[in-house]
């Protein structure tokens, strides 16, 4: 996913503004010349300086382009769904951790990375137990984390 | 100051912190050689380890692996000509040449004891020169720190940079996003959403995690992943030509450690830029610039001497003001400050032995490079052929458990994961990811000094300059960014190399 300039030099500009409007009215309890206010307000301005720049620039090199240039492995829908996989692990463990305990659901998540990388069912499955087990000691065993033990919770040690 | 030495001398010698620096040493060497895994990346994923460490213990881990994995960047350079670190990129073409030519162990030599020199001379200058800058330093006030902060900024974002407007446009978020929480000079919540986790600001741990491990692993989804192959498999005796070519070279030596380091205190500027500079003066001063990319050692010798003193030299503003020069050095500032040793002139007052035992470690570093050096070389073919597609997984769950590890909080985790996918699509869309970090680092201090000083001149615009030294900072900032954006302006396009890493 490239964005081409003329729509990044947008985005940021939008941002400015929102930033800009956010801050104006925060509060300035102690009365002091520059308030919270001063500082994001003139990073906003910069940001907004910049952005238009970029998106003057951006337009110029355009010519009416498409806004949100694709990178070649975009194109591929393998790598794509790859790619989707990292969010989707992360947001799986954030959902499900607490539920399944970590011992149930870093496993599974590595599984399924382990195979859309091609790794042989066989060696995934004992890898992911394998370097499950040893995150898990080095957190818990060596720096006392507590991880989510889950349905587990009888087996701690 | 020698009672200091002694009393950090023995912190530095506990068996702990030995073992510390022993383990980082050989992660980084590790992480180092596998193409593809930064040396960014390594100090990244440590940071969260570091939590849980005593301050020398942690900046201990971090110097250690960030050393060694600038060093070990030149072995998938040396052996499959896939820089490792980009760091080692300006003369890979020469090592892969020895290479091809079956020297493999002396391309692989140079760079471990050209390293271990480069690393000490940068270090024994950032021994002797950060004090006294420090002991100047002491008589600023916050407007002489708020112009050291913009020059530092602004050599990050208008000299280590090819695209300085997008570069500016990074800083300006990584700012930002440090203006999340109520740390800042009034006490107020700005930008927290009306949610109690944000109060605290946007945790750092976890951000840099994602914005340096999870995005990594997001890139390497989309690309293809097959193991490279490396050409040769037997290495010979490493140190068996070193003594001679130490004699036959000894200026390309000076003249690489020196450059390296001025290259390193200079902000905005680290070990990738002092290498492509050390290679190019090295041929332009050489008796035969056209052995150069041949298998020359040469440039081998001043650009490898080059990389590793620039790391020790960025030190010396990141220690003395605060200033990271880039992304490692910004990690590392943002770990000091988590062990409420927040660098800066007076810390070389009150904690001086704090000060001395990073020395240390940087002097214990580069000595124990040389034999695990030695050690990752001998197996360096078998470290090559670890298939990426099973680290990617694992660095994404230690990442993954490293976040939520600080807090034991998912909303941390849910913060690494944002980070990682704007690291990503920054990169995808050439936005340099450094300046990001290097905002958040020293937004809050930025807005601090800027209002104090506002404060102490009424508000007046001037007050900013009416310092001879704050406006001599003043002069130097403003030049460096309207020459750029002059030069910019002229359509001049720079022709480097972007720093990345």
């Amino acid at each position: 996913m490239k964005f081409n300039d003329l729509f990044g030099g947008l985005v940021f500009l939008a941002l400015a503004g929102l930033v800009a409007f956010a801050s104006w009215n925060l509060p300035n309890p102690s009365q002091q010349p520059l308030g919270p206010s001063a500082f994001p307000l003139i990073l906003s301005g910069l940001l907004a300086l910049c952005a238009a720049i970029l998106a003057v620039g951006g337009a110029r090199a355009t010519q009416g382009g498409p806004l949100i240039g694709l990178a070649d492995w975009a194109r591929s829908g393998s790598a794509l769904a790859r790619l989707l996989l990292v969010p989707a692990a992360v947001i799986f463990y954030m959902l499900f951790a607490e539920t399944l305990g970590f011992l149930v659901c870093a496993p599974l998540i590595l599984v399924v990375l382990f195979l859309a990388g091609g790794t042989k069912p066989l060696l995934a499955i004992g890898l992911s137990l394998a370097a499950a087990l040893v995150i898990h000691s080095i957190f818990y065993l060596a720096l006392g984390v507590q991880l989510p033990w889950g349905p587990l919770e009888p087996l701690r040690w | 100051m020698l009672d200091a030495y002694v009393t950090a001398l023995g912190m530095v010698l506990d068996p702990y912190v030995l073992f510390v620096i022993t383990a980082s040493a050989i992660y980084g060497l590790v992480v180092g050689c596998i193409p593809g895994l930064s040396a960014t990346m390594a100090t990244a994923l440590l940071v969260p380890l570091t939590f849980f460490m005593p301050p020398v213990p942690a900046i201990a881990a971090i110097v250690t692996t960030s050393t060694m994995a600038i060093f070990s960047g030149d072995i998938p350079g040396c052996l499959l000509r896939i820089p490792g670190t980009p760091a080692s990129a300006a003369y890979v073409d020469d090592s892969y040449q020895m290479t091809l030519k079956g020297k493999p162990e002396l391309a692989l030599g140079i760079g471990l004891w050209f390293s271990v020199l480069g690393g000490l001379f940068g270090t024994a200058v950032m021994m002797v020169a950060s004090p006294a800058i420090a002991d100047f330093a002491l008589g600023f006030g916050s407007v002489e720190f708020f112009w050291i902060v913009m020059l530092g900024l602004g050599g990050a974002v208008f000299i280590g940079s090819s695209t300085p407007l997008k570069a500016c446009i990074s800083l300006l978020i990584g700012l930002l996003i440090a203006m999340v929480g109520m740390n800042n000079p009034a006490g107020q919540p700005r930008f927290t959403f009306e949610s109690t986790e944000m109060l605290g600001g946007v945790s750092l741990i976890p951000m840099m995690v994602g914005m340096f491990a999870c995005s990594e692993v997001m890139r390497h989804m989309v690309s293809d992943g097959s193991a490279p192959h490396a050409v040769v498999q037997k290495i010979g005796p490493i140190f068996a030509n070193m003594w001679r070519l130490t004699k036959q070279y000894p200026w390309q030596l000076i003249r690489g450690s020196a450059l390296g380091t001025i290259i390193g205190i200079q902000p905005g500027s680290g070990a990738d830029m002092a290498a492509w500079m050390s290679y190019a003066m090295s041929k332009r001063f050489s008796k035969e610039p056209e052995k150069f990319g041949t298998g020359h050692p040469e440039g081998l010798i001043e650009a490898g001497a080059s990389n590793n003193s620039s790391l020790a030299g960025a030190w010396i503003p990141a220690l003395v003001f605060g200033i990271p020069g880039d992304s490692i050095t910004a990690i590392a500032i943002g770990v000091l400050m988590m062990k409420n040793m927040a660098p800066g002139p007076t810390i070389f007052v009150n904690n001086p032995e704090n000060v001395y035992a990073v020395f240390l470690v940087f002097v214990i570093a580069n000595l124990l490079m040389l034999p695990l050096g030695w050690a990752i070389i001998k197996i360096a073919t078998r470290v090559l052929s670890v298939p990426r597609r099973v680290l990617m997984p694992i660095i994404l769950l230690f990442a993954i458990v490293g976040s939520y590890a600080i807090n034991n909080s998912l909303f941390d985790v849910g913060v690494m994961l944002a980070f990682g996918v704007l690291a990503f699509v920054l990169e995808e869309s050439d936005f340099p990811v450094a300046p990001v970090i290097l905002g958040v680092v020293l937004g809050p201090l930025l807005e601090e000094y800027f209002i104090n000083s506002m404060i102490k001149s009424d508000g007046r615009l001037i007050g900013l300059v009416d310092r001879p030294i704050a406006a001599v900072l003043a002069a130097i900032t403003i030049g460096i960014i309207g020459w750029t954006v002059i030069a910019s302006l002229r359509g001049d396009k720079p022709s480097r190399q972007p720093a990345q890493g």
